[in-house]
């Protein structure tokens, strides 16, 4: 058999579920008295869907813990089908689980479980994004007081914006401290929780509706300082206090880089 | 001497759990070796780690997604992005396996052999000088662990990789437990194997342990290095003179100190067979 047809066929029989080679790859093979074809191609086999699977438990350890063995396996094995990997690095092979998560499920299993795997995917995002270049306080402190209406931020490479609309979070910590899952419930009102990555610790908060309309508004949206000022205008004489402990709150938690000037 | 080159010496696998003590304590390791994937991203511990270890150590460059025998075009962004990060890291040389991971349609993240005939030494050899071409250094190419053997061989592994270098100019990394395993799968003497290869093209040593499954063996890397294997090893040092040795470790970590015995133990190993004490475990 020619290299090229030879590993297509070997491939085909890795990727497909029946551990039991077709006739033409079997023929290609030479069994040993210690080992035969068939068990040597077993290894293979058994071995391409366990590595995988692996993977997918380690980036989505709450998914898992919450599904159990069984369940979380067959929605892996189901995405492993769906979607065999493309990347080199198997650190990739998980970025579509959610997605996957939205079609592969009926609602209302699907919207908690995919919010869910959504967190655990902003951690792997935020543990090796880019450092960008982190805005400072001491940066800022020495900003003319005539730059600070036109100061422009955005969030930094690793922040990760996440519009949590059921108890997500609180599954995950249950996950991180192998505590019992707390059964999955909606919140009242959506909430925005922050993942990123300050120096080389992953953090995350939630944050109130008014800050995060005013982060939004200003490292997503494109606010300047003064922009949030008026934004924040119901608080009368306040809001620029207001802007600037909020500006100083992200600085020191290391979200932001600066835009232009 | 295998290399016209100064053994690094006794080396470890960098991997995450040890990194806080390798950098609190400097053990006594004389190099380290990096899973290149492990580096390939943008920020983090990761990056952090292999800067602040690299400061301090040699490293080599492992990788184990080239697929230098696969079907489909080698992947230049990859091979870009190995080169950016072997200009970071400066690397004593850089490695992969004589292998294919990837196949027409997707990546398969395991080390599939190769048949041995003309046709994969075209293939390999041809890829291996693009490779080099862009690396601008010679490929060093480890030999797997197999538990399949393609009818079609029209050589032996060994043979195959002495015509791979000489064809394309690539070095070998050879993994003496990857002999053994291989050896007792197939029915072959891992000492025709050693011996069959050109000692000067022989770059680095690999060291790890194997599962025993009764008649045959998996190369887990999540146990000690074996008996038979350390035997293997002295006879090797004694055939081809002293040659960089790296332990590796995979799974099930050990405590450090553990490890570092290990590698104590390559050592003491080493020091025999160089003497030329025929005495072993």
């Amino acid at each position: 058999m020619r290299l090229n047809d030879w590993q297509r066929e070997l491939e085909s029989y890795l990727l497909g579920s029946d551990p039991s080679a077709k006739p033409a790859l079997r023929a290609s093979l030479l069994g040993s008295l210690a080992l035969s074809a068939e068990d040597g191609l077993a290894i293979y086999h058994n071995a391409y869907r366990a590595r995988l699977l692996d993977a997918l438990r380690g980036d989505y350890p709450a998914v898992h813990g919450w599904l159990g063995d069984v369940e979380f396996d067959a929605l892996a094995g189901a995405y492993i089908d769906a979607h065999p990997s493309q990347h080199f690095s198997l650190r990739w092979l998980g970025a579509e689980l959610a997605s996957f998560i939205d079609t592969y499920l009926v609602p209302e299993q699907a919207i908690p479980l995919g919010e869910l795997a959504r967190l655990e995917w902003a951690f792997s995002l935020a543990f090796d994004a880019a450092a960008g270049e982190p805005l400072s306080m001491a940066q800022m402190a020495s900003l003319p007081a005539e730059d600070w209406p036109a100061l422009q931020v955005r969030l930094l490479p690793s922040v990760q914006w996440q519009v949590c609309r059921y108890n997500s979070l609180a599954l995950w910590r249950a996950c991180k401290a192998q505590s019992e899952f707390p059964g999955s419930q909606t919140l009242e009102q959506p909430l925005v929780c922050l993942i990123w990555r300050h120096g080389l610790v992953s953090h995350y908060r939630s944050l109130e509706p008014n800050e995060a309309a005013a982060l939004h508004g200003m490292a997503v949206a494109g606010w300047s300082f003064a922009e949030l000022c008026a934004q924040l205008h119901e608080l009368g004489e306040g809001a620029p206090l207001q802007a600037a402990t909020w500006l100083r709150q992200w600085l020191s938690d290391g979200l932001l880089q600066r835009h232009g000037g | 001497m295998s290399i016209e080159s100064p053994s690094l010496g006794y080396g470890l696998g960098l991997r995450t759990p040890y990194y806080q003590e390798i950098l609190e304590q400097r053990p006594n390791v004389d190099w380290f070796e990096v899973i290149s994937e492990n580096y390939l991203v943008e920020g983090g511990k990761p990056l952090y780690y292999l800067d602040a270890i690299g400061e301090h150590y040699p490293l080599v460059m492992h990788g184990v997604s080239l697929s230098i025998g696969g079907p489909h075009e080698l992947d230049r962004d990859y091979l870009r992005r190995l080169k950016q990060l072997a200009a970071r890291v400066q690397p004593q040389w850089i490695s992969d396996h004589l292998c294919w991971s990837r196949g027409n349609a997707h990546q398969l993240h395991d080390l599939l052999p190769l048949p041995f005939t003309e046709e994969s030494l075209q293939h390999v050899a041809t890829r291996v000088r693009q490779v080099q071409d862009v690396i601008e250094r010679p490929l060093v190419l480890e030999n797997v662990s197999s538990y399949l053997r393609s009818a079609d061989d029209q050589f032996t592994e060994w043979q195959f990789l002495a015509a791979l270098s000489e064809l394309s100019g690539c070095e070998l990394l050879l993994d003496v437990n990857n002999v053994y395993v291989s050896a007792r799968n197939h029915g072959f003497e891992p000492w025709d194997f050693i011996s069959g290869l050109p000692k000067q093209r022989v770059r680095q040593l690999h060291l790890a342990g194997h599962s025993d499954y009764g008649s045959y063996l998996i190369d887990t890397h999540d146990q000690p290095v074996s008996d038979p294997v350390w035997q293997l090893y002295q006879r090797t040092l004694r055939h081809l003179g002293p040659v960089s040795t790296l332990l590796e470790r995979d799974d099930h970590y050990p405590p450090f100190a553990e490890l570092l015995g290990e590698l104590d133990q390559a050592r003491a190993y080493a020091a025999v067979a160089l003497e030329g004490v025929p005495t072993c475990a």
